[in-house]
């Protein structure tokens, strides 16, 4: 597979203020983006509106870390990964990829990094699995025997051969095949770094842990650098060594999975499902229970069900549980299930933005 | 990056669609008749094929001047905004930001992969009207003509590529969904000379003319239908002209490509 020559001077960057390591693969310094968008008044006038996607994003990833940005849809994820991938510019701000300036160096960092960022499409969809990966890696450099041996290599690593589907259409392919094929992509040059953006949105749960049982191997037995971004509590539990909370362009939290669940020492979390009468609208039913709470919580529906957690103190909890259950009767809901856990990423993730779910 | 394995990888791109997609291909040598039809039958709206013969003062074969500004005009035209057109088509199915972390430029890259399917379907139009030139004019008379009209459409390209690079980055930037310039077309080739000879357009035509490109691809395309022998002085000339706007208009280009670019890039358009 290809072999890239970079070098960079971890002394001339931490002298320019970088607080490098050569552990560092991926730096992001307060980057800052604000998108303009237009809303139209009348036929001719518009008025244009600013969006701050990112207000200072600041961290780093370690070579060999499985590194998670967790938040929910609309928190500056996306925006984050397009700019580490030299896709987007930013208006403020510096991000490193083993030392190169994603913006000045793009086409160096495009060298070293192998980028997904979405798994239901991103491919031809009358070519086989083989020859979209045949093309991308022509596109990104490799030719000849190089090129076939990298195809087929990531084609077995990701399983594809194994299922029988490399040479297969695209279009026949189910959106398991389809996050494979993506990684394939991203491993196609065999880049030092992996930016991937929701590997698992949308898969089936074998499919999802294959996936993660596979870019666990790839950081930590082949020593790539993998940046993940999901708004999957569970899978960010279970696949990152440290996860960075990101919320309405924000870093919020950042650090050892475990480390993070040790903020909530003394806590608990309470969940509690329910089903509403069919009359009684789901969400203003969400909005009242969360409205008398008064502490950090995360409700939706789900299913036709409410479910609705809690986190707080071990003391507060018999009191909150009777409170939140009586309004729920009085609503005339059915209660399915209530239980208290230690509290999990999800948990953290409720404590530092109370947010109302994902 | 190896500029060539770039290009190659168009070709491959080419190969395998249409190893694939048997009904595209099959369309896609229909598609030159069916332009030859449309622009006789535009030719025709202008007088009679005896009324066209006077006007353009020599004694001229009409099916043979539309033949030559058809390949001369669909070829050239295809560069500047089949380009677009396939950016606008990457971004659909998803494939555009992938494209784009290629590690040339943005502007090389997409230029670059698109030329092998710019010279493919060149390819198919010159095969498919070869016949129909060698019953017309005969071997070599035909085969005369069809290197003039392979040299027109290769030069021709060339001072298109910038603006189609400028049109690619102007569409992203403008986060288009439709090739919202494609109603040029048809002006472009009456002020070419597609249609009828550049110089008995009006005044003010004849110098949108002279500024295009694609009127010395045609005027070189065509000189072969008609005129028996072309003037070596008069190839020369029109070669000259294409070369000179190839350097003049990809330089120009160059710098707002580059503005587009950015502008693209920092609007998320990607």
């Amino acid at each position: 597979m290809l072999k890239l020559d970079v070098k960079y001077d971890v002394l001339e960057l931490r002298n320019r203020g970088y607080s490098m390591s050569e552990e560092d693969s991926i730096i992001a310094r307060n980057l800052r983006k604000i998108y303009s968008t237009y809303l139209r008044k009348g036929l001719i006038k518009r008025e244009r509106q600013e969006v701050h996607a990112l207000k200072g994003v600041s961290f780093s990833v370690k070579r060999g870390e499985v590194f998670g940005l967790l938040g929910p849809n609309g928190a500056g994820k996306t925006t984050t990964v397009k700019i580490l991938s030299t896709l987007l510019l930013p208006d403020g701000g510096e991000a490193r990829i083993l030392g190169f300036d994603v913006v000045k160096d793009a086409s160096k960092v495009r060298k070293l990094i192998g980028v997904s960022l979405t798994v239901e499409k991103g491919f031809f969809w009358k070519l086989t699995g083989r020859e979209n990966l045949t093309y991308f890696g022509m596109l990104y450099g490799l030719d000849g025997q190089e090129l076939r041996a990298s195809v087929q290599q990531c084609l077995e690593l990701v399983g594809l051969t194994s299922l029988g589907v490399a040479d297969k259409l695209y279009e026949e392919y189910s959106l398991g095949m389809k996050a494979r094929l993506s990684i394939a992509r991203a491993l196609i040059t065999d880049p030092e770094v992996l930016i991937l953006d929701e590997p698992t949105l949308g898969l089936d749960p074998p499919s999802a842990r294959t996936l993660r049982e596979l870019l666990v191997e790839l950081a930590h037995k082949k020593g790539k650098t993998v940046l993940v971004t999901t708004h999957n509590m569970f899978e960010a539990e279970i696949l990152c060594d440290r996860v960075a909370i990101i919320n309405e362009g924000k870093i919020v939290a950042l650090d050892e999975v475990e480390k993070l669940k040790r903020r909530l020492a003394g806590k608990v979390s309470l969940e509690i499902i329910a089903a509403p009468p069919a009359k009684v609208p789901v969400t203003s039913l969400i909005e009242t229970v969360r409205s008398l709470i008064g502490a950090p919580s995360k409700a939706f529906p789900e299913n036709g069900l409410v479910r609705l957690k809690v986190v707080q103190p071990l003391e507060r909890v018999e009191e909150t549980t009777s409170r939140v259950l009586d309004i729920l009767h009085r609503k005339g809901c059915k209660i399915r299930r209530v239980e208290v856990k230690e509290p999990n990423l999800e948990d953290v993730f409720i404590h530092l933005t109370g947010r109302k779910g994902f | 990056m190896a500029l060539r394995t770039l290009f190659k990888s168009g070709v491959v791109l080419d190969i395998y669609f249409f190893k694939n997609n048997r009904s595209a291909f099959l369309f896609t040598l229909i598609w030159p008749y069916l332009t030859l039809t449309l622009i006789i039958g535009m030719g025709y709206l202008f007088g009679s094929a005896e009324s066209f013969k006077q006007n353009v003062g020599v004694s001229v074969d009409p099916l043979m001047y539309f033949i030559a500004s058809t390949l001369a005009t669909m070829v050239s035209l295809d560069v500047m905004w089949g380009i677009g057109g396939s950016v606008l088509e990457h971004r659909w199915i998803g494939t555009l930001p992938y494209i784009l972390l290629s590690p040339n430029r943005t502007s090389i890259t997409l230029v670059l992969t698109y030329i092998p399917r710019y010279l493919l379907n060149a390819g198919i139009q010159l095969a498919e009207f070869a016949p129909l030139i060698f019953v017309v004019e005969g071997f070599y008379g035909g085969l005369f003509r069809l290197s003039i009209v392979i040299l027109a459409i290769t030069l021709g390209m060339l001072p298109l590529l910038g603006f189609s690079a400028l049109f690619t980055s102007f569409l992203l930037s403008i986060k288009e969904e439709s090739n919202v310039l494609g109603w040029l077309n048809p002006l472009i080739l009456l002020f070419s000379g597609a249609f009828y000879p550049a110089y008995l357009l009006p005044r003010w035509a004849r110098i949108i003319s002279k500024a295009l490109p694609s009127t010395y691809t045609i005027e070189l395309a065509r000189l072969s239908a008609i005129i028996g022998s072309p003037e070596l002085r008069k190839i020369t000339l029109l070669i000259g002209a294409l070369v000179a706007m190839s350097v003049i208009y990809n330089s120009a280009s160059g710098l707002l490509i580059q503005a587009g670019e950015r502008k693209a890039m920092r609007k998320g358009a990607i």
